[in-house]
């Protein structure tokens, strides 16, 4: 379950403050499918990052399993980051000159798991894309939509509860786009998974059981709270 | 992450780009062979005068001299000395402020102040003509003296002990005979000049040993201090100079550290300086100490032109791998292992050329001590331009990744510090 409390962002660039979240309240279940929809600039991205605690907010607060984030160290965050989240990035952020096992371990490294439990994890995660025998590859000769699945097998081998995807088929061509998106819901379904996507595609948010949109850093529409304005479009 | 998680990745991030680690490492590997080799002349001399000092040994020895304001034998002193009038001690003696020589009346006096005296020796200046064993082939003799309680090292027989005992040095040894261990217990005869006169007497000694080589015994032959001052009444009881001395050898009961050390203190006190072997050797490797230091001096300042690379490459490094860093710490890398792993990139590229350094170093030091052995053996025996050390080895090799690992703080510092948001958002 993560929560939002009156959550606000203000930065200040040339003396000059630009409040990018205002007063955000926000609830998302274990489980839930939430797309997080606007335009450039409204705030989407910033909402991410302080949900997933890469970014501290200026006012109020992040609760992950009812506990307040801002109360945590450093360390913990790190912590609490690398064990409940997944995180799916627009570029892949892959290491190409690595194995694909290597860049799917990298959390479970980051861990100081076994080796053995990391490669087991890997492995499994690797299955889970369809990628298993493609593990010993260098990251940089698969093709876009492979990398992405290995983005995807990075993100599910630490066992998370949550993850975030960030523009997940942004750099893919709309038919590789859909099977690397049906492999998000198929996670999100099975594993129960809370999926949490960024994106300014409507198909993607569509599909989508939650869809919250953001404009000028303020919620203008989320359909679960208000089920009858339940639309897609902006 | 473990440590050795970190360490194989450090390692595997400086093989990214080889060529510019290869640089970098090779600019260490050049200030670190220098630190080597200025590191390997120090020890090699230290090493030499150990060798040459260290002929001569003995715990609870003391040598002593008298306390002077101002060294006479100081050449170009720039003031003139100022003459000081003589003055009588409490047992009667003239003291002679502006003279080093010593009465062996003052010296004997000592014996009642300081009970762990077992003998006092002066040094005896003696003057030998030849020495011969068949009483035909005849050798100029160099003739010195061993005070009691000093041990002279010998390569065959053993140190003086007794009364009418000679050691003879090892160049003399090998002409007198094929076989020198033959020479032991043989009689051989020494001839000195009485007083001013052409006159030589003869005197028969027995060959105890044979000198090891070193500073007291390239060429002198010692006898015993009994022996020595028969010869010194026959040759100065007719001079003016007739019992003073320079300096006095004691010999003590003990060889204690800090009873000795209150009996230097004692003895300074009445007017005397006193040094021990230890005393002696240390201002020799006091002096190869600062040379050392001297000639380190610019190998570190090798070192410090070559930590720039360091940090140059790192700071290249920390912006190519800006987005991998905010990667690693979006999944949950703290500060300290990103500070961790570059630090070990860092101090592995000084180990590596520290290890570099190290390996030529000896390489090339062994080998130029083989053609310096080849070209002057014959006047510097049992000398090497370099030596090699293990101690010094490892403090090069730790001084060099200290060095390295503090070039690296201020990029890993950079590194860690590095905004996850901004590292992923960057172009």
């Amino acid at each position: 379950m993560l929560e939002a409390k009156n959550l606000s962002k203000t930065y200040v660039s040339d003396g000059v403050d630009y409040e990018v979240l205002k007063n955000i309240d926000l609830r998302i279940e274990q489980g839930e499918c939430v797309a997080i929809i606007g335009k450039s600039g409204s705030g989407k991205s910033t909402l991410m990052h302080l949900l997933a605690c890469l970014d501290s907010p200026t006012t109020g607060s992040v609760e992950v399993d009812n506990g307040d984030v801002s109360l945590l160290t450093e360390k913990e965050r790190d912590l609490l980051r690398n064990e409940k989240f997944g995180f799916v990035f627009q570029q892949f952020f892959l290491n190409g000159r690595e194995t694909v096992l290597e860049n799917v371990v990298l959390p479970m490294r980051i861990r100081g798991a076994s080796q053995y439990r990391m490669i087991r994890a890997a492995m499994d995660a690797l299955e889970a894309v369809e990628l298993k025998d493609k593990d010993d590859k260098r990251a940089k000769d698969l093709s876009g939509g492979e990398k992405q699945r290995v983005c995807i097998a990075r993100a599910l081998v630490g066992n998370p509860s949550i993850i975030f995807a960030d523009e997940p088929t942004g750099n893919l061509d709309s038919v590789i786009g859909e099977l690397v998106e049906n492999m998000l819901f198929r996670l999100n379904k099975e594993k129960n998974i809370t999926l949490i996507v960024v994106t300014h595609d409507p198909d993607l948010a569509a599909k989508c059981s939650r869809i919250i949109e953001l404009k000028d850093g303020e919620i203008i529409a989320d359909s679960a709270a208000k089920p009858d304005m339940g639309g897609t479009e902006s | 992450m473990t440590f050795r998680d970190l360490l194989r990745i450090a390692n595997r991030n400086l093989l990214r780009n080889k060529l510019r680690t290869l640089l970098t490492i090779l600019a260490i590997f050049v200030g670190s062979f220098t630190l080597v080799m200025t590191n390997g002349i120090g020890d090699g001399l230290r090493d030499y005068v150990e060798t040459q000092v260290k002929s001569r040994e003995g715990s609870n020895i003391l040598f002593v001299q008298k306390k002077m304001d101002l060294p006479e034998t100081e050449a170009n002193r720039d003031e003139p000395a100022e003459y000081k009038e003589k003055t009588q001690d409490d047992t009667g003696n003239t003291i002679d402020p502006n003279s080093y020589t010593l009465e062996t009346s003052q010296i004997d006096g000592l014996k009642k102040d300081i009970p762990e005296i077992v003998s006092i020796t002066p040094r005896y200046n003696l003057n030998g003509e030849y020495i011969t064993l068949d009483g035909i082939k005849k050798y100029q003799l160099e003739l010195g003296m061993l005070s009691a309680g000093i041990t002279q090292k010998v390569e065959v027989g053993r140190t003086i002990q007794g009364s009418g005992e000679i050691i003879i040095p090892l160049q003399l040894a090998q002409k007198l005979s094929d076989d020198i261990q033959l020479l032991i217990d043989r009689e051989i005869t020494i001839g000195y000049a009485i007083g001013q006169s052409d006159e030589v007497k003869t005197m028969n000694l027995r060959i105890v040993g044979i000198a090891t080589k070193g500073f007291f015994a390239n060429s002198n032959s010692f006898v015993d201090s009994e022996t020595a001052r028969q010869i010194y009444e026959s040759q100065q009881s007719t001079s003016q100079n007739y019992n003073k001395f320079w300096s006095f050898t004691l010999q003590l009961s003990t060889s204690d550290a800090s009873k000795i050390s209150k009996i230097k203190t004692s003895l300074n006190e009445k007017g005397f300086t006193a040094e021990t072997f230890a005393d002696q050797q240390k201002r020799a490797y006091d002096a190869i100490g600062i040379l050392q230091i001297g000639l380190n001096f610019f190998a570190f300042i090798a070192l410090l032109a070559a930590s720039f690379g360091i940090i140059n490459t790192l700071v290249v490094a920390v912006m190519e791998r800006t987005k991998e860093i905010g990667l690693q710490k979006a999944l949950g890398m703290g500060r300290a292992k990103v500070f961790i792993l570059f630090s070990l990139e860092s101090v592995l590229i000084g180990f590596w050329g520290a290890l570099a350094g190290v390996v030529v170093g000896i390489l090339v030091g062994t080998f130029a001590n083989f053609v310096l052995i080849a070209a002057y053996s014959s006047s510097f025996e049992g000398y090497s331009l370099f030596s090699f050390h293990l101690f010094s080895i490892a403090w090069v090799m730790l001084l060099v990744c200290a060095i390295a690992f503090f070039a690296g703080v201020m990029p890993a510092f950079r590194a860690s510090r590095l905004n996850p948001i901004e590292a992923l958002r960057y172009e």
